[in-house]
């Protein structure tokens, strides 16, 4: 658990350019940001990528960071990041003819080959479209309130709740009858 | 950790799916959150934690030298609008006060000059009156009110205002 007062040092820290205090968030942060980009792209070397360029732009950004929820912020980032990965690859995989449903499975399927272990959970995942996913990783990892997530999304909070609840029902059925 | 365990989630359910619907609504989100708990994702390498604070440590003097040319920029920048706002205040400064100078001109020099101020006084309340006169004698004129011959009239006011002038300018 992230204290409010500690976190509120440990910030102030990381903008007068204190690197214990970054490795601090790094800790505070690193296990949450890493599930939800794993649960996303289901692959450990690609979550490895996007958790370090995560955490490059917390360094160059923090000095943007006005307060309000930490939390919201820092997932927002890594949002962002998740979905530029998803153009890259998409821009790539057009180059190469290849349809954006191909590229979204590709995306999270588990990688056998280099001997990942995958779970039950994450063989289920990718039967859930690429944004029903993301927005269940983001309430989860994040713990964001409905409230939080909406605005990230720029969305009503009724359209957030709605999907949420539709994707964790689909994903218990799967779940139930995997 | 704490933005979700403030929202209260039953209220906020029932408010978008309904008293109805809420029930079942919650024990979906509950139930799904424990299939998310129970199935919990890999953490990161301690590799690739140690790795990406290296990768902030070498980052941090790129960024204080980032950060001190901004400042740098900025206080330039605060300099020369301070400097401009300086040079401005001081070339308005040296401009001769025209507004001043043009009520003093209304004024004859005599009386602006003059110590001696009961004769200012009573030649200024004499204007004064004679001012007054003219206006409204021109006042009967317009109305119709003066019998007498207009042009005979209209010579005479003629004849005081030039010799209210000229007193006027003598002081």
């Amino acid at each position: 658990m992230v204290q409010g007062d500690d976190l509120a040092r440990v910030i102030s820290g990381c903008k007068k350019g204190d690197s214990r205090c970054f490795s601090r968030v790094v800790d505070m942060y690193g296990s949450r940001c890493y599930g939800y980009f794993h649960r996303l792209t289901g692959n450990n070397d690609t979550s490895d990528e996007l958790l370090s360029e995560l955490f490059v732009k917390l360094v160059e950004k923090i000095g943007s960071y006005r307060g309000g929820s930490f939390e919201s912020w820092l997932f927002t980032i890594a949002s962002n990041i998740f979905h530029d990965y998803l153009r890259g690859k998409q821009r790539r995989k057009k180059l190469a003819e290849v349809s954006y449903e191909e590229l979204e499975w590709e995306i999270a399927e588990p990688k056998h080959s280099d001997g990942e272990m995958v779970d039950r959970l994450q063989s289920q995942l990718v039967k859930l479209d690429v944004e029903t996913r993301e927005l269940i990783m983001l309430r989860f990892y994040s713990q964001l309130s409905f409230k939080e997530i909406a605005r990230i999304r720029s969305e009503p909070i009724g359209t957030t709740l709605a999907k949420t609840h539709r994707g964790l029902k689909k994903l218990r059925q799967l779940m139930e009858g995997s | 950790m704490n933005d979700q365990k403030r929202e209260n989630l039953k209220e906020l359910v029932e408010k978008f799916f309904g008293a109805g619907q809420a029930e079942s609504c919650l024990q979906d989100f509950q139930e799904a959150e424990r299939i998310l708990r129970e199935h919990p994702a890999p953490r990161p390498d301690d590799m690739l934690i140690s790795n990406i604070k290296a990768e902030i440590a070498m980052r941090l003097p790129a960024r204080r030298a980032r950060i001190f040319r901004h400042r740098v920029w900025e206080a330039a920048g605060v300099a020369a609008a301070v400097a401009i706002v300086a040079f401005l205040g001081v070339r308005l400064s040296q401009q001769p006060d025209r507004q001043h100078s043009f009520h003093a001109s209304l004024l004859p020099t005599a009386i602006w000059e003059s110590n001696n101020i009961v004769a200012d006084d009573v030649d200024l309340a004499v204007f004064t009156a004679e001012i007054e006169q003219i206006r409204s004698e021109v006042a009967a004129l317009e109305s119709g009110e003066d019998t007498a011959d207009p042009d005979s009239a209209i010579a005479e006011l003629e004849m005081e205002l030039v010799e209210l002038n000229s007193d006027f300018w003598k002081g």
